[in-house]
């Protein structure tokens, strides 16, 4: 397979995920929002917080101010996850980003695939689009959703099960690794360290609202409550996010896969084959999030560090991936 | 089974084409009515037509526009920063074609194809048609599209003009006439498969009707048609070569690789070693063996062509004369399709093949012999001038049409360069009913027709249709789509049998 081709794959896998979480993590935000006696920042902070995009948030809207309202600010932080050029993982920029990669690999894409691309990318740009927005909140990040959800499904379904895919999954799975991450770690912090409350009743009421919340922006409550028979607590949580091999956004169940794709695209014992840096490190990478799961995971001070070591690890394997595989400082 | 009624409401005319007749262009042949009553060969399928309401038609159009741009059948519109892509106008009313008609076409399209062959392997080898001076030497030889590094290269499996398609319009007898041969990149095959889903999908009952030839092995014959060059006969990895998503024609490079299974390749991809052509994958070097080059040659390899190119391929050429890879098409091919090697067309045919010319050409006058310029420049205002080396419709005169300013800067033009100028005289193009929006109803516009031939060792094969192109303006000449032009799904139809 072309390595430029490669490229394409991953990223159109990356971007399409992206699109997707970020559609999820809006809408739970939305809910989250009407539910729970947080304050507004409580709840729209995390949100540019674990997108990465603070820094611009901040120049754009706050002033450096920590206590300025625009964190706190539902319509403003929407617009910008959404709309803003500014910001580098906005849900437009990721559409763009979906359809831009299709195109330069259209030949490689199934038509159907392509076709849901192509489509979510005109509506985006449709005065439709815009008035779903401003009327049907709900209605437009359902729309994003399933758009992206029938995608990564026929690609599945329609596509040939062979390298082109596997590379498209594999950023699929990366992606998701960090989201899910990023995710668990900010609403963590946050929630582990709410103000507490006399009432200790009333407090677990908005705890258990905060960890469902979470729970949906990973689409894993329902997974969650049957594994854990309907009992809500922080570290119940933080491990099944971590380490419930059963559930396909849990970090433990993204690196494994995101392993068994890169082993089938270069097998271990090819060893003439590029790639076995790539290969090698996420391997380590794989056996060192199995061991955390005989670990205890209290405290987030202990969650924090396991879930930085896992999105700085994913960072330099895609690095590795990008030089190894997809032609990324190709001799010139 | 067809009225006999006078009557026009009863006639194949009410309906859909009613007040047709009342629109005509004097002095064009209609490619689908005399008169007011349809050709023999296309009553039945304009009675079905007709049945339709201009409703049902700008409803029909609406539904086909939109599958377009969902399929993302669109060509990127050069020179906006947005990057903005646009479809390629489409008239849904087809252009028909019978059987009669198609079949001297077809084999003068074969002979013509033959002859440009073998007189691309004369140039490039013994040059015997400039000895016998059938030919002018000058004009070979100082022609743009010569590339005399390229003499003494035989191209691997003897093809040179793997894909052409030559434009041919109608004059107003009815004759097919070939206005010019496109042997370097052609483009517009696509559309031809993308409009025929179309008019399948819209118009299953007339189409069924109308008993026509498929046009979707196009990919599977140029497949083949690729393969029987490669250089080695137990492999053969084909690519198509795209100068990548900003070109204008990018969807048509996606669309054949992804319909021939083939890679779809950009220069950078490419490497050469040892004389031998590479792809770079994921797993290493990958032998390439034959390339479907939609690259401008000039682009190919920055050794040869260009040495400001970043595009290019750096060794392709040296590949390539190596024997060790073969590029369709060939490059050098422009000095047979030049605008002023046209009028000569004709004598090659004799030259090489022995045989009288099947089609007919249009009179053309090659400004670089002074009796011919002499006559060009003092009936300017009655002639169509083009530029030798530009194609889609830019640096051409229209003289009947032009202002005086237009006419004085073109005559000093062709004062100043003979050599890159021809003329020709204005021929009136053949029209067909086409479906106009902005009126609601059915007019006749302007057309010509691309087919497509494809060369494997074997020889020369016509696709049974093609590409026409329509000038959606009123009163136009121009097709092309950089100027306001559309195209209609071409429909060759069967013999019928008893």
């Amino acid at each position: 397979m072309i390595s430029r081709v490669a490229d394409h794959c991953f990223w159109f896998g990356r971007y399409v995920e992206r699109a997707e979480a970020t559609a999820r993590m809006l809408a739970s935000s939305v809910s989250l929002a009407l539910d729970a006696e947080l304050p507004s920042s409580g709840v729209w902070r995390p949100v540019i917080v674990v997108s990465g995009e603070e820094d611009e948030f901040e120049a754009k809207f706050t002033d450096g101010d920590d206590d300025h309202p625009a964190w706190g600010d539902g319509e403003a932080v929407q617009r910008f996850m959404v709309w803003d050029e500014s910001n580098g993982v906005s849900l437009a920029k990721s559409v763009t980003g979906a359809r831009w990669n299709a195109r330069s690999i259209r030949e490689v894409l199934s038509l159907e695939a392509w076709e849901t691309v192509n489509e979510l990318h005109l509506w985006m740009l449709s005065d439709s689009a815009q008035t779903t927005f401003a009327q049907h909140r709900e209605a437009f990040y359902q729309h994003v959703r399933r758009s992206t959800q029938l995608t990564l499904g026929l690609l599945r379904s329609t596509m040939l099960h062979d390298e082109p895919l596997d590379f498209m999954w594999l950023g699929v799975l990366l992606e998701r690794v960090n989201q899910t991450a990023r995710m668990l770690d900010v609403h963590h912090h946050a929630f582990t360290n709410l103000p507490r409350r006399r009432s200790s009743d009333a407090e677990e009421v908005i705890e258990t609202a905060l960890w469902l919340s979470l729970l949906r922006g990973l689409s894993g409550s329902e997974g969650y409550l049957k594994r854990a028979a309907g009992r809500i607590s922080s570290e119940g949580v933080a491990r099944f996010l971590v380490s419930e091999r059963a559930f396909p956004r849990s970090i433990a169940y993204c690196v494994k896969s995101a392993y068994d794709r890169l082993c089938d695209i270069r097998p271990p014992e090819h060893h003439a084959l590029p790639g076995g840096a790539s290969l090698e490190r996420l391997r380590v990478l794989h056996a060192w999030v199995s061991a955390r799961e005989a670990e205890p995971l209290a405290g987030s001070r202990a969650v924090h560090d396991l879930l930085t070591h896992v999105v700085d690890e994913v960072h330099e394997i895609c690095g590795t991936l990008g030089t190894e595989l997809l032609g990324a400082g190709r001799p010139t | 089974m067809q009225s006999q009624s006078q009557s026009q409401s009863q006639g194949p005319l009410a309906g859909l084409f009613d007040g047709y007749p009342e629109c005509a262009l004097p002095g064009t042949y209609d490619e689908m009515f005399d008169g007011d009553k349809a050709r023999p060969a296309f009553q039945r399928v304009a009675q079905l037509l007709a049945k339709m309401t201009p409703d049902e038609l700008a409803r029909a159009q609406q539904l086909a526009e939109t599958a377009l741009l969902q399929q993302g059948v669109t060509f990127s519109v050069y020179g906006d920063a947005r990057g903005t892509e646009k479809i390629f106008p489409f008239c849904l009313l087809p252009r028909l074609i019978a059987a009669a008609d198609w079949s001297p076409l077809e084999r003068g399209l074969q002979q013509r194809l033959r002859a440009l062959g073998a007189f691309l392997d004369d140039i490039y080898g013994e040059q015997r048609i400039l000895t016998a001076g059938v030919v002018p030497a000058e004009m070979i030889l100082g022609a743009a599209g010569y590339r005399p590094t390229l003499r003494g290269i035989k191209p691997p499996g003897g093809v040179r003009i793997h894909i052409s398609g030559v434009d041919l319009i109608r004059d107003p007898a009815g004759t097919w006439r070939v206005l010019e041969d496109n042997i370097r990149t052609p483009s517009g095959v696509s559309y031809v498969v993308e409009n025929r889903l179309i008019s399948k999908r819209l118009f299953p009952r007339v189409f069924d009707a109308a008993r026509v030839h498929r046009v979707d092995h196009y990919p599977t014959r140029l497949a083949e048609a690729l393969r029987s060059v490669s250089p080695l006969e137990q492999e053969c990895n084909a690519v198509v070569l795209t100068p990548g998503p900003y070109n204008s024609a990018y969807f048509e490079h996606s669309f054949l690789a992804r319909t021939m299974g083939l890679e779809l390749v950009q220069a950078p991809d490419l490497i050469v070693d040892g004389d031998k052509v590479y792809c770079r994958t994921t797993r290493g070097p990958k032998r390439v063996h034959v390339i479907y080059r939609r690259t401008d040659e000039s682009f190919l390899d920055p050794e040869v062509f260009r040495a400001d190119s970043v595009l290019g391929v750096p060794g392709l050429m040296r590949a390539y004369a190596a024997g060790n890879v073969a590029l369709a098409n060939a490059p050098g091919n422009g000095v047979a399709d030049d605008k002023a090697v046209y009028p000569f067309v004709p004598d090659m045919i004799e030259f090489y093949l022995g045989e009288q010319p099947i089609l007919e050409q249009v009179q053309t006058y090659v400004c670089l012999f002074e009796e011919d310029r002499t006559y060009v420049l003092e009936n300017l205002d009655q002639m169509v001038v083009k530029a030798v080396d530009e194609a889609g419709g830019y640096g051409m005169l229209m003289g009947p049409q032009a202002s005086a300013a237009e006419l004085a800067e073109f005559r000093a033009r062709i004062i100043a360069e003979p050599r890159r100028y021809i003329a020709q005289n204005r021929i009136e193009l053949s029209c067909c009913p086409t479906w106009i929006r902005e009126n609601g109803n059915v007019e006749p516009r302007r057309v010509d027709l691309r087919p497509y031939i494809l060369t494997s060792r074997e020889g020369p094969w016509v696709l049974p249709g093609g590409l026409t192109r329509v000038a959606l303006k009123a009163g136009s000449y121009v097709v092309n789509s950089s100027q306001g032009g559309g195209s209609k799904d071409t429909w060759v139809m069967k013999e019928t049998h008893g």
